[in-house]
């Protein structure tokens, strides 16, 4: 739908996160965690954010925001300034933060359609590839899809805050390096290196002595179960006692654990009480 | 890229540390006056909005405008946001947005 041949979709949004052929280059080639991430999905920014991003010259979409790739983003924002063209629409966004011009390529029916429904004044959210030309930032939109449900813009702040705040947190548990104490939250790059890490210390629960520890091993033990691939790929997330059965540790350590874990959002409840699932993969 | 003029979230509380700057606030429509609204902000104040055209009573309206005094806001654009909206949340939002997350929104 984004362009017909991979070349046209490639110069277009120069290797959006849309694009098959970026989602299979990456996990190969082994870059920066960071950057990896960023190209898995969107990232919910506040203008004012992108204001603020750092920007590689030397790289096409070379945008950083709390050191994390932000090619595609995701705004919410009111429209202005609206401007049909025949071959594509613009607008300014402005989101309360801040104004950024957007840019919508309009080749079928159906975009041209979806653009036609927008009008000034309207809250609308848009998915998009930043873009930096010439010292100046805007966004080439893939959608721009009206606000139906006004509490959207509510959450869409509040994804701002909690992304801003798992990447930030994130960096400042990396900078205190070296202690395997730190959580890889929403780091699936760093996943096997947890693994790594975790097989000695399942053998450490078998000594009793370990039980001793400090909670936040079996904080980050329970943690890690969670964020294994495996866990992540299953639906409805692990059971409880599966959990217990995996670390060897009593199940009232394992309820702290979980429910520490809930409250700080590192997983969630699934089907019921007793399923979790880690929120920050996939 | 513009982020010279931002509209701040605010609710009645912090309507009062930006007096004479442009704000964003939810109010749900206690009473229709004409060319002035009284409704109720997201923490439970009353707050007058001026020049905002007519809404339905019980309605979540957003208003951008400029704050005007303590207590109200002179309306530039107004959206309704409906009758179900989620007052509490958007109160937390304004907190946060105003506290120590203040560098994502001004």
């Amino acid at each position: 739908m984004y362009g017909g041949s991979q070349n046209d979709g490639n110069s277009l949004f120069s290797g959006g996160g849309f694009m098959p052929s970026q989602a299979t280059q990456t996990p190969d080639s082994g870059v920066s965690p960071a950057k990896s991430r960023g190209t898995q999905g969107v990232l919910p920014l506040t203008v004012k954010q992108i204001s603020e991003a750092f920007h590689s010259s030397d790289d096409k979409s070379g945008f950083v925001v709390d050191g994390v790739d932000a090619s595609n983003v995701r705004l919410l924002g009111m429209v202005t300034k609206k401007m049909e063209r025949v071959t594509d629409v613009s607008f300014t966004l402005d989101d309360g933060t801040g104004r950024i011009d957007v840019n919508r390529w309009v080749n079928e029916a159906a975009e041209t359609n979806e653009m036609a429904a927008i009008t000034n004044g309207m809250y609308v959210k848009v998915n998009g590839n930043l873009k930096g030309f010439q010292g100046k930032r805007h966004v080439v939109a893939f959608s721009v899809r009206p606000v139906t449900d006004f509490n959207d813009i509510t959450n869409h702040f509040l994804e701002c805050i909690h992304i801003h705040l798992c990447n930030t947190r994130l960096q400042r548990q990396s900078g205190d390096q070296g202690q395997l104490q730190t959580n890889p939250i929403m780091n699936t790059p760093l996943q096997s290196g947890y693994k790594g890490h975790q097989t000695p210390v399942s053998n450490q629960n078998s000594a009793p002595s370990s039980m001793g520890g400090s909670e936040n091993d079996i904080y980050n033990l329970v943690l890690g179960v969670f964020q294994e691939p495996a866990s992540v790929a299953s639906e409805h997330g692990l059971h409880v006692d599966e959990v217990a059965r995996r670390l060897g540790i009593p199940m009232n350590k394992i309820k702290d654990a979980i429910n520490y874990h809930v409250d700080i959002g590192h997983i969630y409840s699934t089907i019921d009480d007793n399923h979790f699932k880690s929120a920050c993969n996939g | 890229m513009d982020t010279s003029s931002p509209a701040v979230f605010v609710n009645a509380d912090l309507l009062k540390v930006y007096q004479g700057r442009r704000v964003r606030a939810v109010v749900q429509v206690a009473r229709d006056e004409g060319a002035t609204m009284v409704g109720q902000s997201t923490d439970g104040h009353q707050l007058v909005v001026k020049g905002s055209p007519s809404f339905p009573p019980s309605h979540f309206v957003e208003v951008i405008g400029i704050a005007d005094g303590g207590q109200s806001i002179r309306a530039e654009i107004c959206t309704d946001f409906g009758t179900s909206f989620g007052a509490q949340e958007y109160n937390q939002l304004c907190v946060l947005a105003n506290g120590e997350l203040k560098s994502l929104f001004l």
